[in-house]
């Protein structure tokens, strides 16, 4: 069975690389001790954008509609908003 | 499972991607999507957890977490995140019906999941070395048994990969018929996936 679902290699390409840098820019804050709730929730943000990027562009769910294109955003939004959320309550 | 077949000569999958319609289901067989939903279940109350038990527990968890290696940790998101690409590309390449380039993108991901193990396993002995355990303290106890989690997901995801390797190497796919491909390729994305929240979560977030 053979169905077209990812994207184009270019596009593919530029999502390995922001992926690469937004994993540059969490590893630099962790690297220079960089804390406070401000900066845990923006490495939580680039990280959910990492994810919604490999659902999107290299599962190829983007191009899916219908329930199947949901799971991973919601799995996403679930752990993340519990971690966010868990990380908020302590300040 | 809903089919859409693509005749030979029509514009190569890379040129029709902005044409192609949506799809009603995800790339591969069906049925790994449902295991990958349960692992990413699993993994989404491990996180959870991690989350709510370093709320008690702040201080002692920023404490251990400093003496985590980051760098170990950088490495192994980059190579990673390149192991998905790589998987990408060989998925692209079948669809090209290039066999030899599927097998040859599969080996480099193939190469990035053993750097993957190594920089890991490398950890896990220092950890060893250093007497740590999993009842050391509650931070380790998800550390570890977090990593290790995932680590064997990463081993599973290999004999994946390498299996559909073997099979596109003897010419078991095509551009017609390469689900297999995009089977292993959607459970190593997950395997990715799950690391790129571990990683920030454990090593980074304090």
């Amino acid at each position: 069975m053979t169905r077209r679902t990812a994207f184009g290699i270019r596009a593919c390409t530029w999502v390995w690389l922001i992926m690469m840098g937004l994993t540059l820019t969490t590893y630099l804050i962790g690297r220079f001790a960089i804390g406070g709730l401000g900066v845990s929730l923006t490495v939580l943000v680039f990280a959910l954008i990492k994810g919604q990027m490999v659902g999107d562009y290299f599962m190829g769910l983007k191009r899916v509609r219908g329930f199947w294109r949901w799971p991973v955003s919601l799995w996403l939004f679930l752990p993340g908003g519990l971690i966010g959320a868990a990380f908020a309550l302590v300040g | 499972m809903a089919a859409v077949s693509y005749p030979i000569g029509t514009a190569g999958p890379l040129q029709a991607q902005s044409t192609i319609e949506s799809n009603r289901f995800p790339p591969g067989d069906l049925a790994i999507w449902v295991f990958i939903l349960a692992e990413l279940a699993a993994f989404g109350a491990f996180f959870g957890a991690y989350a709510f038990t370093r709320m008690r527990n702040v201080e002692m968890f920023n404490h251990y977490q400093a003496s985590l290696d980051s760098d170990a940790a950088l490495i192994n998101t980059f190579a990673l995140i390149t192991s998905s690409y790589f998987v990408v590309r060989a998925v692209a390449a079948i669809r090209e019906d290039d066999s030899r380039g599927c097998v040859q993108w599969l080996l480099a991901a193939l190469a990035m999941g053993l750097l993957f193990l190594v920089v890991k396993g490398h950890e896990y002995v220092h950890h060893i070395e250093a007497g740590i355990r999993l009842s050391t303290n509650k931070f380790y106890m998800f550390y570890l048994s977090l990593t290790f989690f995932h680590f064997m997901h990463v081993i599973m995801g290999m004999v994946i990969l390498a299996a559909v390797a073997v099979k596109a190497n003897r010419g078991g796919y095509s551009d017609r018929e390469h689900t297999g491909v995009e089977t292993g390729a959607s459970y190593w994305h997950m395997v990715d996936l799950v690391w790129l929240i571990l990683f920030p979560l454990v090593y980074i977030m304090r």
